[in-house]
Order: C-alpha cells, then structure tokens, then sequence
C-alpha cells in the first residue's frame, strides 16, 4: 500500500516537473484567467445569448417561442429598418471622413513646434472629456432658433436654420457634433504615431532636398499606416454605436430622420419589448461591424502583400 | 340620571368620532366601509416603486410612515426610477422575479401587463364591496377604464389627467383680447387667433399663437386621439386589433392639425423637450398650449405665475365635446404571496383615501366622484375646467403596442409638419405599419 502510494507521487512530481518556458507559460495563463473568466462571461456569453434570442419571439416576460430566422427575413423586408440602416451608413459616412482628415491634419500641426502648443492640444482635447450627455443638452441649446450657431450665421446674413427640427438638416446637425467630438481623440492618436517616426527620416530627406508635402506623401503617411488602421476601425465601429447624442437631441425624429441602428434597437427592446427583433438588428450590426473591419484590415494589408 | 348621562356620553362619543372620520376625506372614493377580509398578522415586507416627481415622491413616502404607525408588523420599501425609465426597469425586474408587490406604471401601459398575466384583480373585501362595478360606481363615468380587463379592475389610478387648454394672459391682453371672452371653444375659433397671436420678425418667429407637441411621438397621439374622436373616428378598435389611422376621421384631424399648425404655430422652432414638455409654454413663447392639471405648479413657478386661464380643450362641435384623460395607476403584482397581495392592495386603498391630498400635495387629479366638492379642489385653480374635460374624456389609447402605434402616429404627423407630405399618403404608412404591428 505504502509503495503503490510513493509509486503514485513520484509519477506526479513528475508530471509537474516542468521546463521553465512551460512554468511560465502556465503562470502566465493563470495570471489572464480571471480577465478572461470576465471577458468570456460578460462579452462572449451575451454575444451568444443575443444570436440565440434573435431566433426567437421574447418580451422579456413570457416565455420566449423558437421562430427560427423569421427575425431576420422580417427584417430586410421591414423599410423602417432598412432607413435606420441608412442613416447609419450616411451617418458613418459623413462623420468619420471629416474626422479621419482633420484628425491628422490637427496632430500634424501640433506636432510642429507652435507657440502655446500645450494649450492648444488640451483645448482641442476638451469635447472628449466631455459626458455625451452635457455635449448633447449644450448643443441642443446652440443649434436652437437664437443659439450660437444661428446668431453666427446671421452675421453673414444666413437665415436661422431650424437644425433639430427638420428632417433635412437634423441628421448633418448630429453628424456635426459627432465630427466635433470625436475629431480630437483620434488626433491624439495619430500624434502619438507622428511622434514614434524616427526624427532621422525627415532629416535625410532634407538633406535630399524633399519638399513639405513629399515627405508627408512619402514618409508621414507610410508609417503612419497602422495607426492610421487603428482610427478607421475605431471610428468607424464608435460611430456605428452612436446613440446617446440622436437619443437625448432628436429622439430619432423628426419622421426618424436621425433614427441610427442602436437607437433604433433600443426603441424595439425597450420601448416595443421585442428582444428577438431587437436582438436580430444587434446581429446585423455587429454583422455590419466585422465587415467593415475586415474590409478596412484587407485594404491596408493589401500594399504590403 | 345616571344611564342617560352613559346615553349621552356614548351618543357624544360616537358623534366625535363620526365627524373626525367625515372631516378627514368626505370625498373619497376607495375607503375600506366594511372589512370584508383578514389583515394578516405575520411581519410582511413590501415594496412599492413609483416614477419620480419630487412632490409626488414626498407625499408618498409620507403615507408610508403613516402605514407603518396603522400596521406595525408590515414594513413599506421604496424604490424610485425616472418616468421615462420606469417602463423598462419594471418590465425587466418582473421578467426576472424581482418586480415589485405594487408597482406605478403609466394607464396605458397596464394592458400589455395584463396579457403577460402579472396583474392581480383588485381585492374587493379590502374596499369593502361586493363587485368591481361597486367599485367602478366610486369614479366618475369611464374613471377605471384604462385598468378594467374582462369585466376586472386590475389598476386603481392615482392621476387621470384632462388635456386642457391652457392660456397665457399676459400674452392675450397685448394682442387686445380678453382671456375669458375670446378663449377658443372650437379649433376654427383657435385658427382664427393666429394672425393675433402669432409673431415672425423676418424670418424668426418670435411668438407662436399655439402649438402641437413633437417632443415625443407618445404627446403626439395623445392630441390626434382626441381630435380624431371628435371628428367621430377613432385609432384603434375597443379590442386593440384593429387600427384606423388612414379613416376618413383620422384624415381629417391630421388635416386640421396640420392647418392649425401654419396658422398658429412653428414646430420648426422650440424649446420644448420629452422631460420639459411645457417650457415654450412657460417661457412666454407659445401663447396656448395643451397640457394637464400637472403642469399647474410649473406655471405657476415660471414667470407666468397665476397670469394663465384655463378652457377646455378645443372641440370640432362644442355640442358634442370630446376630450382625452391620461394617467398613471397602482397596480399590484400577481406573482407574490397571498398575504403581500392583501397588504398591497390595502396600501394601495390607503394611499388613495384622500384624493384631496393628493390633489393639494402633488397636484394630481384622481377621477373620483365628489372630489370637486373639496375644498382643496375649490382653490385649485380652473379645477371644474379639468374635472369637464374628464368627464368628456375617454382614456389614452390602450395597446400592448401602445410605443409602436404612437411612434407610427408620430412618423406620420411630423411628415405632415415638416416635410410637407400629403396626410393622406402619411396615414396610408402608418395605417400599414400599424397593421403590420398588429398581425404579429
């Protein structure tokens, strides 16, 4: 009995005696376990429970009832849908563009040596810091009849424009405020690529006599490329997720012309308690979400192919 | 001389109680007469939640104490959510068990709770009577409508709101008229006030005559119900499965709103929003608005002050008036024990023992019988106005998709006003939407 049991110890120890790399491996792994228990239960669990409850009718109190992909196909035949996809996608459009360009062009001039720069950069830095719902109520009141945007363009003799009450300029009146809000996050970011290209670079290029604009061409915008990666995706999936702004500003209206896909998904599980609708638009946008990523990573790993 | 000094002292007694008790509320309505049930005698918790709005909230939670100090053995918790929320967090907390034993919920949101099966009927032997009609006998005509289901009174409602109109005096005197003998009865004599009443300088509007509401699409169908009823039409058929947004009715009232709405008023141009309905209202910038006996305080805590009148809401034929009642009721959860539903429902009776109060505490309108005769609702100012509106009201359009219909109503109405579309080609959509909604 006595042998077999120090038989039985000896083959453990060693099981456990492992190379170093392997011991450290295994630290390493018990180290991320807990953050990946939380990432797995609280992100990966619900992202399943949300395809799973798309196949189904749910109002959240009685029981739900399998309907397979009817959520679906209901869904690309229900024009409401399809117009809050589009103001998605114009929003998307039309305020990510804006922020890509003025985003860089503002890094690369506070990377230049500028008078004040240091109060530059956390002036042009405050939207960000701001709550969406502060920049939400504050600009609802700038945009009003005899707000401060309509009492500058009355300076250059531009009749009021009524910006969150009508469904031609409501949408441009939110996309605006995203271009506001979202242009100094992503400058911070490229300044950050501007200031990790080797300074040696531009100098050699000097020497060569380049002008301004080549060694940006050239130099700047090559090695910009991964960040410039990293804010298209980004921008492009927290402008996809818009919803404080158009939900505290227009509600959606006026006749959903800012109704974007997550306000739209609020409305139908929680104003309409149709979580199966509602979870079938999450799936289409997350849908939309990994297209786009994918197509963006596809584009820029192309070149380098 | 001995036994008739017992008699008289008996007879005193009886006579001091009678009138403490009459003078407390002579008017109210769910009062316990007879108790016709046994008040449990274990220690039971429950928990009530309701939407906040700080005077409400305050007399609330001064019935609590006063509950407490009647049943020591029954503790009351509390839980406040906003009024925009409290439809969500009530809706998920009861689809995971942990709903409230009484819970506060918009009228028109009780009939989608109903068909989920979580509304207890109210209990009769806690009011001491024998049948719901009894108890629907309490309230003025139509007062328990929007929580009666299959012949059952599921919700008692603590506010049933008129939609009155409301009119800022100062603003009437400097167009020349008089508050009183020009008060619009009818939407054609309302138009007619446009030219007097509405103000542009260039291209600004900088008064408007009246206004619709379209901060939300749920105020928006709270205005097109009455006005398409008092065409003779309605939205939705009694048993929520049929819809009429595109009937000639319907057409009609979104016609005139649409006409009231160029000759008085500029959507385009408002500072109004779904948490302040009123503001353009109070701000002086609209001259006529529509709203309930709620917003009495606010008026009367803006620059406005007590410079308003008000008249009931415009009709299409005063002889035939037509108006709208909306509210928030108690309702109480079927999911708990049998001894907490007995407790809740005598709370429930409790809190509203004295409309009066609620009236002078919170500003709010219970559609009970009687209730005018306070003399809270005496000093309450055009208190008569409102309590004719009621009478001629018929409640908030009740749908389990209420949100959806009000959003299509919405959709429509703001096509109409802002893009310029042909009502009739705006109702045909939400006539379709609405069918779609309603086949599921």
């Amino acid at each position: 009995m006595s042998a077999s049991g120090s038989t039985q110890s000896r083959s453990l120890r060693k099981l456990f005696r492992l190379n170093i790399a392997a011991k450290q491996a295994l630290f390493a792994y018990a180290i991320i376990l807990p953050t990946l228990a939380v990432i797995v239960i609280f992100r990966f669990l619900p992202m399943l429970q949300a395809f799973y409850i798309s196949l189904h009718e749910y109002d959240l109190i009685r029981p739900p009832t399998f309907i397979g992909f009817r959520n679906f196909i209901d869904l690309v035949q229900d024009p409401l849908f399809l117009q809050s996809a589009w103001v998605s996608f114009i929003y998307v459009v039309f305020s990510c563009v804006p922020v890509w360009v003025l985003a860089l062009a503002l890094a690369v001039l506070f990377n230049r040596e500028i008078r004040a720069k240091n109060f530059f950069r956390s002036a042009t830095f405050m939207p960000v810091v701001m709550p969406a719902v502060v920049n939400a109520v504050v600009w609802t009141f700038m945009y009003h009849q005899d707000g401060v945007v309509n009492t500058i363009l009355a300076w250059f003799g531009i009749d009021p424009i009524p910006w969150l009450r009508s469904s031609k300029w409501a949408l441009w009146a939110v996309i605006l405020i995203g271009i506001w809000r979202a242009t100094p996050y992503y400058m911070v970011i490229f300044l950050a690529g501007l200031q990790a290209i080797p300074q040696r670079y531009y100098e050699a290029a000097q020497i060569d006599g380049a002008s301004s604009w080549n060694q940006f061409r050239h130099i700047t915008l090559p090695l910009l490329k991964p960040t410039t990666l990293l804010v298209m995706v980004m921008s492009v999936i927290v402008a996809l997720k818009v919803f404080a702004v158009p939900l505290i500003m227009t509600g959606g209206g006026p006749a959903d012309a800012t109704r974007v896909l997550p306000l739209f998904i609020y409305q139908t599980a929680f104003e309409f308690f149709k979580m199966g609708r509602a979870a079938a638009m999450s799936v289409f946008l997350f849908a939309a979400v990994m297209i786009f990523t994918i197509f963006q990573i596809r584009l820029f790993s192309r070149g380098e192919d | 001389m001995r036994l008739f000094k017992r008699f008289l002292a008996v007879v005193l007694l009886v006579s001091v109680t009678w009138i403490c008790s009459s003078t407390v509320d002579a008017a109210t309505a769910p009062k316990q007469t007879k108790p016709g049930f046994a008040f449990p005698t274990e220690n039971i918790t429950i928990e009530v939640w309701w939407h906040e709005y700080g005077p409400f909230t305050a007399y609330v939670k001064e019935l609590i104490e006063a509950y407490k100090k009647l049943h020591p053995n029954v503790t009351v918790n509390a839980t406040i959510a906003s009024s925009t929320d409290m439809n969500q967090k009530l809706t998920v907390a009861l689809a995971s068990g942990t709903g409230p034993d009484i819970m506060d919920a918009d009228a028109s949101y009780y009939v989608a709770y109903y068909a989920k099966g979580i509304l207890e009927p109210a209990n009769l032997g806690v009011f001491g009577v024998k049948s719901y009609p009894e108890l629907a006998a309490r309230y003025v005509s139509g007062g328990l409508a929007s929580g009666t289901f299959d012949g059952k009174i599921y919700t008692l409602p603590y506010q049933g709101n008129s939609m009155s109109l409301f009119i800022n005096n100062k603003l009437f005197a400097a167009a020349g008229l008089d508050p009183k003998k020009d008060a619009p009865k009818t939407w054609k004599d309302l138009m007619a006030l446009g030219p007097k009443l509405k103000k542009v300088e260039g291209k600004r509007t900088v008064q408007k005559a009246f206004e619709f509401p379209y901060h939300s699409p749920r105020w928006q169908l709270q205005d097109l119900q009455p006005l398409t009823e008092q065409f003779g039409g309605k939205l939705l058929s009694d048993d929520g499965k049929t819809a009429y947004l595109n009937s000639p009715e319907t057409l009609k009232a979104l016609t005139l709103w649409r006409d009231v709405t160029k000759a008085c008023g500029d959507p385009k141009n408002t500072k109004s929003t779904a948490s302040n309905p009123n503001q353009d209202f109070l701000d002086g910038f609209t001259a006529m608005w529509i709203t309930g006996p709620w917003a009495t305080p606010q008026v009367q805590a803006s620059p406005i002050k007590n410079d308003f009148t008000v008249v009931g809401l415009p009709q299409v034929n005063p002889a035939k008036p037509h108006t709208m009642v909306y509210g928030w009721a108690w309702g109480v959860n079927k999911n708990k024990p049998e001894n907490s539903k007995i407790v809740a429902w005598d709370f429930v009776r409790f809190m509203l023992s004295k409309p009066d109060e609620w009236l002078a505490k919170a500003g709010f309108v219970q559609p009970i019988k009687g209730v005018s005769e306070t003399p809270v609702a005496k000093k309450f100012p055009f208190f008569n106005v409102h309590m004719k509106d009621v009478q001629t009201a018929t409640w908030y359009m009740r749908s389990e998709n209420v949100n959806e219909i009000a959003q299509a109503v919405g959709r429509a109405v703001d096509s109409v006003v802002y893009d310029d579309a042909d009502p009739k080609t705006a109702l045909d959509a939400a006539q379709a939407q609405v069918e779609k909604i309603l086949k599921k």
